[in-house]
């Protein structure tokens, strides 16, 4: 099953549900009529437990994604790997054209002019990371390829009339040249900030 | 009884609301039609349509649609409010005529300069793109005067309950939750159920206000001189602190109709209670916490606002879902509805910021919007929510005033009809963008590359269906209207008793 058919089974799941409370209690109208002092008696035992059941159920979810956030702890962002500069500017983005199957790469992204987006799209066309591509600002994201094939960048923030043509393509193999000639880290000293984020076959949450 | 009720339909009061409902309607028909020619594009299928006009439109689009059901929103709220407390009209069409100088701003600078910065104007793009300078200074301008339109509202809203109720304190029915038998024995009484919603969006919405005029004055000084530097994290913070907070306030706004509204379609009553008020004392906090979630793949983002985004996120379904939509939920429940258009639109304006919030909580859950940042995914909640739930607000607002007071009920078969093509266009017109979310398709992109044009193809053909809906809706609006009956009094009855009318 794909990632874009578990999100959309998840989402169908919940409205569904939904939409069939609503239309429980539309039918509800239906029949004979209740004194409303009477409906908010047992209503409000039932909000009660909706009150509890959802925030416990919300807080829950909240513990159980954190493990799965890309943003790295200070001790992982130093774990090694190789360091790949992506430079984004309107509207083509400057990286290698190869990357070496499971290896720790380290993109430092940053942009030249706009703000622009750097989503990486796996063989299968799907999303396995992204992080925004900045002026001013490295965002640090580390991936590890698992995967060999042909990926592709596209860029996920609005930067202006060619938005829609901005991608680039880049192969994946157990052939490791391409990359680290390229593997030279850009110059944090034009940049304020930086932080990691990390993405890695092991921690998808669909997996 | 009839004097009365025709004074109180040609009143101030109601006049401004008028004002507000028919330009804020009007607006949204227009950018709905705007929005069809966008998503046409998308399916190939206007080719004449260049990126730059694509862009240029989509600024448009979502500026307008945004600034259309505020409009609806102020309007409505303003109109409830007045019921309780003093609220001076012509301020509140002052507020008003700011706005329309805004929006015609933004038709200008659109339409003749081509600016396709889009609405969320995220800085440095308003100053990098291929239209003219004098185009992004009107655009700017123009954003400004619709935030000084909203903040004279938020400051005389909030000015006007905070004098009605005894303060902060007692407009949020602080001692009424703390110390109820005390309170209640003094004979006093909450504030009604619609006094939250206005505390709400004044209080929000000033601290939004606030923030973008802070973030428009330096993207002025910045066009002024380009020399001027911005941050770039500090302005994407701004920006969608103001846009977050102002896209979510429309829709708490609107929930004043929802507590007005659906008691008289229910034929029950709803007053306030200590759930109701602290539910909204959360979504006071959890409005102006939870825009974080635009940064999640910022990455230079402060962790912490990271991790309190997602929280937050998470934590605005409870006051929601708690109060508003169970407590209506419960009007309904084995009442004597009759299901008028007015009540239908209510009721699955309910079910669409319902489904839109299911699809806003997955998207706020880091690990999926890795996933789904920035593509169709965005697009379709926001729609969910915004056509799904505020449009048909706004719309069961109006039809349940005008079924109130015409002679002639909406025919069966219509209904159905329109039922059918609105709701079954909307679907359709919506699966396309979460199906495209789904996919990993970018939004904003003016040709869908991936998968192909097939599910813009699909949207448009839904939204084509939506919109004939929609005409007919229009039509039996206009049907409605001209078969009033002059001795009907207006509904709700509260309306005949106006002690704040001028």
């Amino acid at each position: 099953m794909t990632d874009a058919l578990k999100l959309l089974l998840l989402f169908a799941f919940l409205s569904a549900t939904t939409v069939a409370v609503f239309i429980v209690v539309a039918w509800s109208t239906r029949l004979p009529s209740r004194e409303q002092s009477e409906v908010q008696h047992d209503g409000y035992v039932i909000r009660g437990r909706w009150f509890i059941g959802v925030t416990l159920f919300l807080l829950a979810t909240f513990v159980v994604t954190v493990p799965f956030f890309p943003y790295l702890s200070a001790a992982a962002a130093l774990e090694p790997a190789e360091k790949v500069p992506v430079i984004a500017a309107q509207f083509f983005f400057t990286m290698p054209d190869h990357f070496p199957l499971n290896r720790r790469i380290l993109f430092e992204v940053t942009s030249r002019d706009v703000n622009h987006g750097f989503g990486i799209y796996d063989p299968k066309g799907q999303i396995i990371a992204q992080t925004q591509a900045m002026p001013d600002y490295v965002n640090y994201l580390a991936v590890t390829f698992h995967q060999p094939g042909h990926y592709k960048v596209r860029c996920l923030e609005y930067c202006g009339v060619g938005h829609a043509i901005m991608e680039k393509d880049f192969t994946v193999g157990n052939d490791d040249t391409g990359s680290s000639e390229n593997g030279k880290a850009a110059n944090p000293g034009a940049n304020k900030e930086s932080n990691n984020g990390n993405t890695n076959g092991s921690s998808n949450p669909f997996e | 009884m009839e004097a009365a009720t025709h004074s109180n339909k040609s009143s101030t009061g109601w006049r401004v609301m008028k004002l507000y409902l028919h330009s804020g309607l009007g607006l949204t028909a227009l950018m709905l039609l705007v929005g069809l020619v966008i998503r046409a594009a998308q399916a190939n299928w206007v080719p004449a349509l260049s990126p730059g006009n694509f862009y240029a439109l989509l600024t448009l689009h979502g500026a307008g649609m945004l600034v259309g059901l505020l409009l609806c929103g102020m309007g409505g709220l303003w109109f409830l409010m007045r019921r309780h407390i003093h609220l001076s009209a012509p301020l509140a069409v002052l507020a008003w005529g700011f706005i329309m100088l805004g929006v015609v701003g933004v038709l200008v600078a659109t339409v003749f300069g081509h600016f396709a910065g889009l609405y969320t104007f995220l800085y440095p793009m308003p100053f990098d793109g291929n239209w003219p300078s004098w185009a992004t200074g009107v655009f700017l301008i123009s954003m400004v005067l619709v935030n000084i339109g909203w903040m004279i509202w938020c400051f005389q809203m909030l000015g006007a309950v905070l004098r009605a109720y005894s303060g902060l304190r007692g407009a949020l029915g602080w001692d009424f939750v703390w110390h109820p038998k005390a309170f209640l024995a003094a004979g006093r009484q909450p504030p009604p159920p619609e006094a939250f919603p206005a505390l709400v969006a004044g209080l929000d919405g000033l601290v939004a206000g606030m923030v973008a005029m802070l973030l428009g004055m330096a993207l002025l000084v910045r066009w002024l001189d380009p020399r001027v530097l911005i941050d770039p994290l500090w302005a994407k913070n701004l920006t969608y602190f103001f846009a977050h907070t102002l896209a979510n306030l429309i829709i708490y706004m609107l929930a004043a109709l929802i507590y007005v509204g659906l008691p008289y379609a229910t034929k029950r009553t709803y007053h306030t209670s200590t759930v109701l008020v602290i539910g909204w004392w959360s979504s006071l906090v959890f409005i102006l916490t939870n825009y974080f979630h635009h940064l999640y793949m910022d990455f230079v983002q402060p962790g912490i606002l990271q991790y309190l985004g997602e929280l937050s996120s998470y934590l605005t379904a409870v006051p929601v879902t708690a109060v508003t939509i169970f407590s209506a939920l419960m009007l309904v429940w084995r009442s004597r509805t009759r299901w008028t258009l007015g009540a239908i639109f209510f009721y699955s304006g309910l079910v669409g910021w319902v489904v839109g919030g299911i699809g806003a909580e997955i998207d706020a859950s880091v690990p999926f919007n890795v996933h789904l940042h920035n593509t169709l995914w965005v697009p379709a909640h926001f729609h969910t929510y915004l056509l799904g739930g505020c449009l048909l607000f706004v719309l069961g607002w109006v039809f349940l005033l005008l079924e109130s007071r015409s002679r002639r009920n909406t025919p069966d078969l219509v209904r159905w009809l329109i039922g059918t093509l609105v709701f079954g266009g909307m679907i359709v017109f919506l699966m396309g963008f979460y199906f495209g979310g789904a996919l990993g398709v970018p939004r904003r992109y003016a040709t869908e590359t991936m998968p192909g044009p097939l599910l813009a193809q699909i949207a448009t053909v839904g939204a084509v269906i939506m919109l004939v809906g929609f005409i007919l809706v229009f039509v039996e609006g206009l049907r409605l209207r001209r078969n009033y009956q002059a001795d009907r009094p207006l509904w709700p009855e509260e309306l005949i008793n106006q002690p704040h009318e001028e």
